[in-house]
C-alpha cells in the first residue's frame, strides 16, 4: 500500500524555516560560552522573523521543531539541557503570543527579542530551580543571567531588524499582520 | 522601535538593578537562632529580644545567650569549650556546636553567608 502524504505551501515553509532555526542552533552550540548557561540565542532570531512574517502559529511550529529536532542532532535530548531549552522555548512562545496580540502598532523585533530572551531566562531559572537545584544560593546567579538576556535580546534584536528591512524590500510572503504593523 | 519596543527596552533595563539589590545585597543579619540537639531542632529564638536559656545534651546543660541580634554558648559542660570560643554569631548560616554535648545554634536569614559547610 502506498501512502501519500499532502503537503501544503504552509508545511514546506516551516519545514525551510525549522531547518535554517536547526541550523543556526547547531552552530550556536559550538561556539564556547564564557560562562556556563549563557549562549546569546541566536536561533531565536528566526523565532522573531517568523513571527513577524508568517505569524505565530508558523513560529510555534518553527521553534518547537528547533528545540526537538536540534536536541537530536547535538545529542542531548531528553537531558536537563533539553528540558531546559523546551521550556524557555514554551515560555518564551506564550509571552510572544500575548505580545503579538497587543493593539495599536504592536511590538517590534527589538521588543520581541528582549521578552523573548528574558522570558527564556526566567523558565529555565525556575525549571533549574524546581527540578535541578532546589537551593537558594542559585538566586545569587539571576541577576548575572538577567543581565545577559537583556543583552543577549537587544542584539538578536537588532539582528532580527536588520534581516526583516532587507526581507521588507522584496516584500517576500510578507504576513498581513506584520504589514499592517509598518 | 515602536512605542512597546521602548516601554519593553526600558523596562527591562530598569529591573536589572533591582535584582542585584535584590540578590546581591549585603548578607542580611539573622533574624532568628535554632536550637539543634542530637541534630533534631529543639527550639528556635528571634534574635530581636534579649534572652539567655538553658539547653540539656546528653553530657549536661548548654546555656545559650541572646543579646543585640547576636547569640552564643556562654557556658558548655564539654571539656575543650571550643562552642563558647566560637564566640558571637549573627549572620544568616552562621554557626556553633558544642559536639560532645550534642548541641549546636544555627542563625537563619535570608541570605546565609554560607551555603554549606564540611568537615
Amino acid at each position: 500500500m502506498q501512502l501519500t502524504l499532502q503537503t501544503t505551501r504552509e508545511d514546506h515553509r516551516i519545514a525551510w524555516l525549522a531547518a535554517l532555526a536547526i541550523t543556526i542552533h547547531i552552530a550556536e552550540s559550538a561556539l564556547p560560552s564564557p560562562i556556563p548557561g549563557i549562549k546569546p540565542g541566536l536561533a531565536n532570531i528566526v523565532t522573531i522573523i517568523v513571527l513577524m512574517q508568517f505569524g505565530w502559529t508558523t513560529a510555534v511550529w518553527v521553534a518547537l521543531l528547533r528545540v526537538v529536532v536540534g536536541s537530536l542532532l547535538v545529542g542531548t535530548f531528553l537531558t536537563p539541557t533539553f528540558m531546559l531549552s523546551l521550556g524557555g522555548a514554551v515560555a518564551s512562545l506564550a509571552v510572544l503570543g500575548i505580545a503579538s496580540r497587543l493593539p495599536g502598532r504592536g511590538v517590534g523585533p527589538v521588543g520581541y527579542c528582549v521578552l523573548a530572551a528574558m522570558t527564556h531566562i526566567a523558565a529555565q531559572f525556575w525549571i533549574a530551580y524546581w527540578l535541578f537545584i532546589p537551593h537558594d544560593a542559585l538566586f545569587h546567579l539571576l541577576p548575572v543571567l538577567m543581565t545577559a538576556a537583556v543583552i543577549a535580546g537587544l542584539v538578536t534584536g537588532v539582528i532580527a531588524r536588520a534581516v526583516l528591512d532587507r526581507l521588507s524590500d522584496t516584500d517576500y510572503g510578507r504576513h498581513p499582520a506584520a504589514a499592517a504593523a509598518d | 522601535m515602536t512605542r512597546a519596543d521602548w516601554v519593553i527596552v526600558i523596562s527591562a533595563v530598569a529591573l536589572l538593578p533591582f535584582l542585584y539589590a535584590l540578590y546581591w545585597g549585603n548578607a542580611a543579619p539573622g533574624d532568628r537562632v535554632l536550637v539543634l540537639v542530637n541534630g533534631k531542632q529543639v527550639l528556635a529564638a528571634s534574635l530581636a529580644t534579649d534572652t539567655e536559656f538553658t539547653v540539656d545534651g546528653p553530657l549536661g546543660t548548654s546555656h545559650i545567650k541572646v543579646h543585640g541580634g547576636q547569640v552564643r554558648f556562654t557556658d558548655s559542660p564539654c571539656a575543650n569549650k571550643l562552642c563558647v570560643h566560637t564566640g558571637w554569631l549573627q549572620h544568616g548560616g552562621e554557626f556553633a556546636a558544642c559536639l560532645p554535648n550534642r548541641v549546636s545554634l544555627v542563625v537563619s536569614g535570608l541570605n546565609n553567608r554560607y551555603d554549606t559547610i564540611n568537615f
